[in-house]
């Protein structure tokens, strides 16, 4: 509230300092939500190829499971399944976009050659392989989407801080500043005025005072003798 | 043991006359085609009306779905698999059997693969298909075993006992089942041909000539997994001996170039035969319509020499695959009606001669 401050040429300069400092803060916060919503925008395209593909790699993974539980039968499946012990690694790093913090997931070990799946070769079918394979695709697709759909909710949660931001300085505190500083300037120029009127009085009141003394010394002049008498 | 016995060392002529009779018993193309109209609990039903009728009462307190078909159908091949070791006698006997040991094969690596993932003795139990050799007390040792270790120790006794003690210490090294499996199916496959009577008998040649096929089939669908995957592994390790296609140096030399291995399969013995097959592999990215066929072409093989040479192996054996491709052919129905699948769909999935 402008009623609050006080209007001094101090606190003035102050808010003028602060309104200074909050236009250049508004000026790079603006800046970076433009950045981040054009980064964004690269993500989500990115993120909804990366969905699809997802989709796409689900349906197939399903199909092929479906197919080689039906021709290999549910036993020989949950059997090759069964024999594989070196399960995908997961590591993450992360990345700054614009300050925010998204992850990087490296994995390993997600595709493997037919020799590293566990099973052996000599008595299965490429039923088995292609369900395999296309689970493999299927995780690998996973992590894909967990990194992309990462980043994008960490820059959407950060879009969403920097715009608060944005408007707050933009709808509530420069206003504010602004209404202040008016407010001082008023007080200020109200009070300069009050001073030059009361100079003004202060004058008129001495000379006024100078006059008459003038005038009396004026009389005594005149009249010497009514004075000696 | 058989009355029927003669004296070339097998009963043959009663063996492939109740053969016959049990091959003209499979399903043909109308029960798919029903079947494949069906809904699961529909095929269920139908199941139960069949040839699979008792195995569907046995299991039906334990199983449910489709899961209940898929345990019916295998326990009434090994039932079926287990007259054919019933009724056959001498040498007969002996080539029913070492076809049949596939499954003591299958079993050992369930066996494996559910004690290396920690699944329970039940769950194994219910996986065997008791088919083969492998006696009810051996099965059930191993499913008892409480390692991969102890398993391999219970099959010392037996034909794969040397292989497995051989790949456990592979086992031990790479942490994979992946050269416990090998050995047991390379072991099965040597086996298939080896120690065969010296004196050789127009039985002897026509029980090669079919597993031959059935080694180069088998070759011949690994050399292409192995070329599709791309993966740096060396051939030569998952080349089984026995076969006409290819012998060692040739497979590791043609798995680098489909062209080429191609080419030696259509100017080889087969080439006639899986004319077709070959050209669906240049069209498609998928190895499985190649695979189906594969099957085809070994079935109707099979089935020629069956026709050509009625009082012999070969109609044992070719009945063999008829009923694992009925099998084969009833679980494609209901696992692909219950996951949805257009009857169309399943239909070509299916191999029906």
């Amino acid at each position: 509230m402008a009623e609050d401050v006080k209007p001094t040429r101090k606190n003035l300069m102050s808010i003028e300092d602060r309104i200074e400092l909050s236009e250049r803060g508004h000026d790079t916060l603006e800046k970076k939500r433009d950045g981040l919503i054009m980064e964004f925008m690269d993500i989500l395209d990115q993120a909804q190829d990366v969905r699809e593909e997802l989709e796409d790699s689900y349906e197939h993974a399903q199909r092929s499971i479906d197919l080689a539980r039906a021709l290999e039968g549910d036993v020989a499946v949950r059997g090759a399944a069964a024999a594989l012990k070196e399960h995908p690694e997961l590591t993450t790093q992360s990345k700054n976009i614009m300050g925010v913090v998204v992850p990087q997931i490296e994995s390993s070990k997600v595709k493997k050659d037919l020799d590293e799946r566990g099973y052996g070769v000599l008595g299965t079918s490429a039923r088995i392989d292609e369900a395999a394979d296309a689970y493999e695709d299927l995780i690998a697709n996973i992590i894909l989407a967990a990194e992309v759909e990462t980043a994008m909710k960490k820059l959407l949660e950060e879009i969403e801080t920097t715009k608060r931001r944005v408007n707050a300085l933009e709808f509530k505190l420069l206003p504010e500043l602004h209404e202040n500083k008016e407010y001082i300037e008023q007080k200020l120029e109200e009070q300069e005025r009050e001073e030059i009127f009361r100079m003004k009085k202060i004058k008129d009141m001495m000379e006024e005072k100078e006059a008459e003394w003038e005038e009396e010394t004026e009389e005594a002049v005149e009249d010497p003798l009514a004075a000696d008498d | 043991m058989s009355l029927y016995q003669t004296d070339s060392g097998g009963n043959y002529e009663y063996v492939t006359a109740r053969v016959r009779a049990r091959k003209a018993a499979l399903f043909d193309d109308d029960d798919y085609r029903k079947l494949v109209r069906m809904g699961t609990s529909g095929i269920a039903r139908f199941m139960e009306e069949t040839e699979y009728e008792s195995e569907m009462n046995e299991l039906g307190a334990r199983h449910s779905g489709v899961d209940l078909v898929e345990y019916a159908l295998a326990r009434n091949l090994a039932k079926h698999f287990d007259d054919l070791l019933r009724w056959a006698d001498g040498r007969l006997y002996d080539y029913v059997a070492r076809y049949l040991r596939k499954f003591d094969a299958w079993n050992v690596k369930t066996v494996l693969r559910g004690l290396y993932s920690d699944a329970s003795r039940e769950d194994i139990e219910d996986d065997l298909v008791r088919a083969g050799e492998f006696s009810e007390s051996l099965l059930d040792q191993l499913a008892g075993s409480d390692s991969v270790e102890a398993a391999v120790e219970v099959l010392d006794s037996t034909r794969y006992g040397d292989a497995l003690a051989d790949a456990l210490r592979d086992y031990e090294e790479t942490g994979t089942l992946v050269p416990l499996e090998n050995a047991v199916d390379r072991t099965f496959y040597e086996d298939l041909l080896s120690d065969l009577p010296a004196e050789s008998t127009r039985a002897t040649e026509l029980y090669q000539e079919f597993l031959h096929a059935e080694i180069d089939f088998r070759n011949l669908r690994n050399a292409l997994r192995l070329a599709r995957s791309g993966a740096d592994m060396d051939p030569s390790e998952y080349y089984i001996d026995g076969g006409r296609l290819f012998d060692e140096s040739e497979i590791r030399q043609l798995v680098g170039n489909t062209d080429q291995l191609v080419e030696h399969i259509r100017t080889s013995v087969y080439g006639e035969e899986l004319e077709a097959a070959l050209e669906t592999l240049e069209d498609a990215e998928s190895l499985i319509e190649f695979e189906h066929a594969l099957h085809r072409a070994e079935l109707e093989y099979a089935g020629r020499l069956s026709n050509k040479y009625p009082l012999s192996i070969c109609p044992v054996l070719s009945y063999i695959l008829y009923k694992e491709r009925e099998v084969e052919n009833i679980r494609a129905i209901a696992r692909g009606r219950e996951a949805g699948l257009e009857p169309e769909e399943i239909e070509e999935e299916l191999v029906i001669l």
